[in-house]
């Protein structure tokens, strides 16, 4: 019995690969049926996300199991033995275990500390519940896994600081307005970015979003996907006395909006905050802006600025998780190990109980003239007798099992007690 | 007797400042919330503590300025739990607990000798008096401690250094928020407080105004938080500019409050 991993991911295969594999396995329940029929396998848990595609096993025969499931992948991703030895990556028991470990908490994403990736193995672990693929091993190995995810979630600062432009650019309008609901933007041009950043802040609460446009059309076709507002590009300078963060993504090759228009603007919204976001190159706002009191004006290089640094912090966060990450490694394998001495511990007991029933029954004809209460009494009393003299042997496997020399001893109490 | 519940509170505040101190360093929310109620205990006590001294004197107990300290430390604790309640900006504990904790400190220096009120300093209207002021100071104090963190958050975002510390500080909006909210209520407090103080003046000394160089600076301090209200209210100043003004015109308090004994010789008793 052993515990193996199998898997690509985007470090290790090029996208093309891990398109194929994740969509030749797409159907839910698919890959369960053809995994559950390699005979090795006793438990099985199959993820697949746009990052990588891995299967978690527990199995009888290692080696052969192994085999199994390379043919598996091979078939699917219609892979080449070449590709396959370049991109597959196999871990087994302990660098098993670490390896879940380290995808759950987020430390093996390709934006290390994202937080999608935890809930795809949950959603994958519910799956394979579903299939009955998940047993003793698999369940605590999971809920194990989700333990770990929310500690180094917790303890250290991973997940802190955004990682991405539009994610940074929500963060920093936190810090200026305090919660988003209620607040306006403005979106000044199209672009994949400015879209993405309104995305972001609509769903942290922003409530009214206005789209301008030099092409009329294009910002009534945003303003329909955002529910938004569209209005005529001349009416830039009114919308700004309004709105309280905007975002500038269009091709002009000039400023669009220049520190006149922003000055007036403030003077017309008493002063309130303002926030201006210019992700376009060359720039639509005039930088001389920024310097104007309660405005705050961000470029992309700004931007980009931020995001390095978090991604710096979250380096050295990642030391602190594989600390935390080890330390749960040694615990399961701590469990795990006195696993092998399980099935000798149930025999003993089974034997011991087993005496005491036929000892019981033997008794019987004397036994009967007692009370009630007297032969209850008695049969604790055999039963507690039994169990104290267990109790240590049954502990000091365990011991020793966690110490990894647990077979010279489970072979003599085989031996002593003639179990099976 | 009434000295156990200021020991207790004191104690009380120090926990609470300690784990707020902590909260920052670990960025534990749970840290900050507990000591919030740690807070908030310590003011229920410092509440006893006051209720017991006025009923025993039928006077209010801060007719010294080691009772004012230690009323004003109240104020502060009291209206920032009401704020918290409102903004839920837990951070803001972290900058108000110790400053209550070092008045209630230099309050406790004094507490012990019991000096006799003069008959002179007896009636309401010094009751009122010191009440306005010392209410009013303390909120400008937690304007002031706002309208710091403030600037600094505003540098910070300027800077573009938001990774660090300033993900400690509330959100701009916010602190302005209570900047603005002190301001303006602290503002009517001080004026009813000096309004107080010159009537009971005419009745003592004869005169509202001596030139008593306590009056002078309170006026002058005055003058600046009209300022300062004026701006916000009617000309629509928010953020960088109230934040410092108010600071500034805080500085001119304390000064009035405390500075001029050191420096001036004042007929005011403290």
């Amino acid at each position: 019995m052993s515990i193996a991993l199998l898997g690509i991911n985007h470090r290790s295969a090029p996208l093309s690969i891990r398109e194929r594999l994740s969509i030749s396995c797409g159907e839910e329940g698919k890959p369960f049926e053809e995994l559950k029929k390699i005979p090795q396998i006793g438990e099985v848990l199959y993820l697949s996300t746009c990052n990588r595609v891995e299967v978690l096993v527990n199995m009888d025969d290692t080696d052969a199991g192994v085999e199994g499931l390379k043919a598996f992948i091979t078939a699917h991703g219609n892979l080449s033995p070449e590709e396959m030895n370049k991109c597959l990556y196999v871990y087994r028991d302990e660098e098993a275990v670490r390896h879940l470990f380290r995808v759950t908490s987020s430390l093996d994403s390709m934006v290390m500390g994202e937080p999608q990736i935890l809930g795809q193995v949950k959603d994958a672990y519910q799956l394979c519940v579903k299939q009955k693929a998940s047993g003793v091993i698999l369940n605590k190995l999971l809920h194990h896994a989700f333990r770990v995810a929310k500690r180094v979630r917790t303890e250290t600062a991973i997940a802190n600081n955004a990682v991405s432009v539009s994610f940074a650019a929500v963060e920093l309008a936190k810090k200026i307005f305090g919660a988003l609901g209620g607040k306006r933007a403005l979106i000044v041009g199209a672009g994949e970015m400015a879209e993405l950043a309104a995305r972001h802040l609509m769903d942290n609460g922003v409530d009214r979003m206005i789209f301008t446009n030099r092409t009329y059309e294009n910002a009534v076709r945003l303003a329909n996907d955002f529910q938004g507002l569209p209005v005529e590009f001349e009416l830039i300078d009114e919308k700004l006395g309004e709105v309280d963060i905007v975002i500038s993504s269009t091709g002009s090759p000039d400023c669009i909006i220049s520190e006149d228009m922003i000055a007036g603007a403030l003077r017309r919204r008493k002063n309130r905050l303002l926030f201006l976001i210019d992700v376009a190159v060359p720039r639509d706002i005039d930088p001389a802006a920024g310097e104007i009191d309660n405005v705050y004006l961000y470029n992309i290089d700004d931007l980009q600025g931020i995001v390095d640094q978090n991604t710096q912090g979250r380096l050295k966060e990642a030391h602190k998780a594989q600390s935390i990450i080890d330390e749960e490694v040694a615990k399961f394998s701590g469990w795990y190990a006195t696993l092998e001495v399980v099935p000798t511990i149930v025999d003993l007991k089974g034997k011991a109980e087993e005496i005491v029933k036929g000892e019981m029954e033997r008794s019987h004809s004397w036994m009967k003239n007692l009370g009630d209460e007297e032969r209850g009494n008695i049969e604790v009393l055999v039963n507690s007798v039994v169990n104290k003299i267990l109790h240590d042997p049954v502990v000091g496997l365990k011991r020793e099992s966690r110490n990894g020399g647990a077979d010279p001893y489970v072979a003599a109490i085989k031996k002593l007690f003639r179990l099976k | 007797m009434e000295i156990l519940f200021f020991r207790i509170a004191l104690a009380a505040y120090f926990v609470s400042t300690v784990g707020y101190i902590a909260s920052l360093f670990a960025e534990r929310v749970r840290v900050a919330k507990a000591s919030m109620w740690v807070l908030a205990a310590a003011f229920a006590l410092h509440t006893v503590h006051i209720a017991i001294g006025w009923m025993g004197t039928f006077s209010i107990p801060s007719a010294n300025i080691y009772g004012s300290l230690s009323f004003i430390a109240w104020a502060v604790a009291g209206s920032y739990l009401a704020f918290q309640a409102k903004t839920k900006t837990q951070v803001l504990g972290a900058f108000v607990s110790p400053v209550v904790v070092v008045m209630m400190i230099a309050a406790s220096a004094g507490l012990m000798d019991g000096a006799s009120i003069p008959l002179a300093l007896r009636g309401p209207l010094v009751s009122f008096h010191i009440l306005l002021l010392l209410t009013g100071g303390a909120l400008f104090a937690l304007a002031c401690l706002a309208g710091l963190m403030y600037l600094v958050q505003d540098r910070l975002i300027r800077g573009k250094k938001v990774s660090g510390f300033s993900r400690l500080l509330p959100s701009l909006r916010d602190l302005d928020r209570i900047n603005h909210l002190c301001t303006v209520w602290g503002f009517p407090l001080l004026t009813f407080g000096i309004i107080a103080g010159s009537v009971w003046a005419r009745t003592v000394w004869g005169s509202d105004w001596q030139w008593d160089p306590k009056q002078v600076f309170t006026a002058v301090s005055w003058v600046l938080y009209a300022a300062v209200v004026h701006q916000r209210v009617a000309i629509g100043w928010k953020g960088r500019k109230a934040a410092l003004l108010s600071i500034i015109a805080f500085a001119g308090l304390l000064f009035a409050f405390i500075g001029v004994n050191a420096f001036f010789v004042t007929m005011h008793r403290f």
